[in-house]
């Protein structure tokens, strides 16, 4: 797209058509966000002049990249209104920004006492206090935390075992499935051990950096993409592509890292690969052989995260869950949770957070399904806490529906 | 992947011959770069079970057999998209469905045949409200099938504003780019 233009993001190909403003969820939702258009490309104009030109409600923005999927000159909004935030928000971020946006060292603590953290997040007179003192809104269920994380339980339980196989990967889990839930992350062992890899993980692997970069601590973020990138260089030079389960994740690592932290990827981009991707294209090609469980069924309703509607890569998770015998599958209107990572969790967001969402709630609660299939954990967050509907990744899923005995059986070299 | 056929290009022609031919029993893709603004074609054409790939482009496509075998896109990377047919519904110049130099019109995703007057002092006239010739120009075809290099090539059906003689200034275009998407779609089905 870029050999079209002079200057980066495209900025002067925007025809002021508004294609974006109608599908951005916050302008819909929130009066005092001026919308991308204004905020992106003709914001640029004068910012390019002059810095004084910022406004502070670019803050509104919780780059979902919606406008960026609906423009059909290739502007690249999104990154156009992070980009300014970067250059010309000169506040610092809070102090709540920053606990929320360090998922890498909050993490670890958290996880050390995660029963009493926990328990005490639960109650309603933390969630008062944190949402007086901090800005953490109250109505939010807050993620819990795992007392033993996934990298601890695959130290203990699964490396050892990981060299015996013939093919190998390594796992970018990211900090969710690390800190918060290493469930996701075991069944992702499990999966991808019964179709014959090895699984290992990436030396000394840091947050993507995507909460550090929507909270303004753009250092840190570009220190973490930094070593990241070493630690993928090195994978790819041992001959080991890096499989990622987050759609978030794998935006950031793909797209953000050059585009807003001007840190290359261009030399491993096309080793770094969802989940799904990976192993839709394993079982089409013939590379590995599913068993699916006899008699398995479920009645699953698809909900395309923003960041995999920006990835573009949603259709390899349909076409995948569709080979699930037994699946039931139905496609969700193309809508935002309204979460969008942290966003959601601050108290002068809850309440757009909410209304954004409403939608996708509505055809949920319509559509009546077993369960939700999505590939964002901050979806999870959202919709389960809003719907009461559970919400499973595919990497789930598959651990479900698949014969994991007889798959590492067949698939065994 | 493998479709029945893919569409390139989510506006009116292509999502008019999408769901035409969704309807009719065939397996479709469409690739639509941004937002299609013709969102009631755009639900029947997803309720009917079409695949539509928003923000996604086509880059290129492979040739053989006088027929377009698989095209790829930007977002899925080295996974192509495999069909027994084609259409062609990428617009015209604010599109890219065609591009210009100073001496030559082009349709730039294939190098498709494209029928224009060399004479560049023709493609236009100084009186804004007049007719302009540029805007006439297209691919052309040989039984709705597209030319390259003068052979056709059996399986892509151009459609819509790609196509020689259509033109968003005629008063009666959208009447023409619907009946030219409705052919398209109708010689797919005809074959099947």
């Amino acid at each position: 797209m870029q050999e079209r233009n002079i200057s980066a993001n495209n900025f002067e190909q925007c025809q002021k058509c508004s294609l974006c403003e109608t599908v951005c969820p916050v302008m819909a939702n929130n009066p005092d966000y001026a919308g991308p258009k204004r905020s992106g490309p003709d914001g640029e104009r004068y910012r390019l002049k002059n810095g004084i030109f910022y406004e502070d409600s670019l803050k509104y923005c919780l780059n979902c990249k919606r406008c960026e999927v609906a423009c059909p000159s290739g502007v690249r909004i999104a990154d156009l209104i992070q980009q300014a935030r970067i250059d010309f928000n000169t506040k610092p971020p809070k102090l709540r920004d920053v606990m929320l946006a360090s998922t890498d060292q909050m993490g670890p603590v958290a996880g050390a006492f995660a029963p009493i953290v926990n328990f005490t997040l639960g109650l309603s007179p933390v969630k008062s206090v944190l949402d007086f003192a901090m800005g953490i809104d109250h109505r939010r269920t807050l993620p819990k935390y795992s007392s033993e994380t996934f990298v601890h339980w695959f130290k203990k339980n699964a490396a050892a075992s990981q060299d015996g196989f013939k093919k190998h990967i390594s796992y970018f889990h990211g900090c969710y499935a690390n800190y918060n839930y290493p469930q996701l992350a075991k069944d992702f062992v499990a999966v991808m051990n019964a179709f014959g890899y090895g699984v290992h993980l990436i030396d000394g692997e840091r947050c993507c950096g995507v909460a550090k970069i929507a909270n303004g601590m753009i250092n840190a973020a570009t220190r973490d993409a930094k070593i990241n990138m070493g630690a993928f260089r090195k994978s790819v030079s041992e001959g080991r592509d890096i499989i990622t389960v987050s759609t978030t994740c794998t935006m950031t690592l793909l797209e953000e890292y050059p585009e807003l932290l001007k840190v290359g990827n261009d030399d491993v981009k096309e080793h770094i690969s969802l989940f799904e991707k990976f192993i839709y294209k394993a079982i089409s090609s013939g590379e590995v052989k599913p068993v699916w469980k006899e008699g398995w069924k479920a009645k699953a309703a698809y909900h395309c995260p923003c960041h995999q509607e920006r990835l573009g890569q949603g259709i390899f998770t349909t076409e995948l869950l569709k080979m699930i015998p037994g699946m039931e599958l139905t496609e969700l209107e193309s809508n935002c949770c309204g979460i969008a990572g942290t966003y959601g969790f601050k108290k002068e967001n809850y309440k757009v957070s909410q209304l954004i969402g409403k939608p996708l709630f509505d055809d949920i609660a319509a559509a009546k399904p077993d369960f939700v299939a999505c590939e964002c954990e901050t979806c999870k967050w959202q919709i389960e806490m809003s719907t009461g509907v559970p919400v499973k990744n595919p990497v789930s899923i598959l651990a479900g529906a698949l014969d994991l005995e007889k798959t590492s059986e067949l698939n065994r070299p | 992947m493998r479709f029945d056929v893919v569409i390139i290009g989510g506006g009116l022609a292509g999502m008019t011959a999408a769901a035409e031919l969704q309807n009719g029993g065939l397996r479709c893709a469409v690739v639509a770069e941004g937002l299609s603004l013709n969102n009631i074609s755009a639900n029947d054409f997803k309720a009917a079970g079409g695949t539509l790939l928003r923000g996604d482009r086509v880059t290129g496509g492979t040739f053989g057999d006088g027929r377009l075998l698989s095209v790829c896109t930007a977002k899925l990377g080295d996974v192509c998209l495999e069909a027994d047919y084609f259409i062609l519904a990428t617009g015209k110049y604010f599109s890219r469905g065609l591009a210009a130099d100073m001496d030559k019109v082009y349709e730039p995703l294939f190098g498709l045949d494209v029928e224009y007057d060399p004479d560049r002092s023709t493609w236009f006239d100084r009186s804004f409200a007049a007719p302009q010739k540029f805007l006439e120009f297209g691919v052309k075809t040989q039984n709705g099938a597209a030319l390259k290099n003068g052979e056709a090539i059996i399986n892509l059906f151009p459609a819509g504003e790609v196509l020689q003689g259509i033109s968003s200034a005629d008063h009666d275009a959208r009447e023409q780019i619907i009946e030219s998407a409705h052919a398209a779609a109708q010689a797919i089905l005809k074959r099947n």
